[in-house]
């Protein structure tokens, strides 16, 4: 799942650690979410989201979205 | 969640980690000297707690990583069942499998493998191997790879 969470780190000049320790998670974690690797589960998707502010499809892109809104 | 941040749950693990694998190792060499001590082949119910107290520490061990997999978080928490998974997969198939072998005369009876003393370390082992893997494969280095107790707490 594509995210802007690096972005949104970076924005307010947080390392991966930085992120992690807010979370109450490892930093790989964060990695492995930044990176693609890992989709967090919807509560940790919460989390993430309202540390910025933000709503969740601002933060977690669904790849085929787009693809399925085009076919309807 | 489990109530614990990947800190505290990875603290509670370092802390207990290394007292166990000392008792173990201490009792790993208490076993032979207390064998030595007698004059006579030692009876069984003196062998028995021994042997028995000599692999309980791996016991502990397994259930400090079942408590650090249900308290760590998420992701830690997939990493490790795989690792888990994986490791005693492949240790436990290759002791079944070389059992059979020895079982129809395949290979000679080894003093060693499958010996469950060898078990232990060759699991953990193979877990150590599956759990760096499953970093590697979720976009970690070797820079940043933490095993439980690995990363600093």
């Amino acid at each position: 799942m594509k995210t802007t969470l690096r972005e949104l780190r970076s924005a307010r000049g947080w390392s991966q650690g930085d992120l992690a320790d807010a979370l109450g998670v490892s930093r790989q974690s964060v990695n492995a979410i930044e990176t693609g690797k890992y989709d967090p589960s919807l509560p940790l998707a919460f989390r993430i989201a309202r540390l910025f502010g933000k709503r969740i499809e601002d933060v977690f892109l669904d790849d085929g979205a787009s693809d399925r809104l085009a076919a309807q | 969640m489990s109530g614990f941040t990947f800190k505290q749950a990875n603290k509670r693990y370092r802390r207990l980690f290394l007292p166990v694998m000392i008792l173990y190792v201490a009792l790993c060499f208490a076993g032979p000297g207390i064998m030595a001590a007698f004059n006579f082949e030692p009876p069984a119910w003196v062998m028995a707690p021994v042997a028995i107290l000599s692999g309980a520490p791996i016991a502990g061990v397994f259930w400090l990583l079942g408590r650090f997999v249900k308290e760590t978080d998420e992701y830690t928490r997939a990493v490790q069942t795989q690792a888990l998974l994986t490791g005693g997969g492949i240790t436990f198939s290759l002791a079944v499998i070389w059992s059979f072998l020895e079982l129809y005369q395949v290979v000679p009876r080894s003093k060693f493998f499958p010996s469950m003393m060898m078990v232990g370390p060759a699991f953990f082992f193979c877990y150590g191997i599956s759990a760096y893997v499953q970093h590697k494969r979720s976009g970690g280095s070797m820079r940043d790879f933490s095993g439980p107790g690995r990363e600093k707490a």
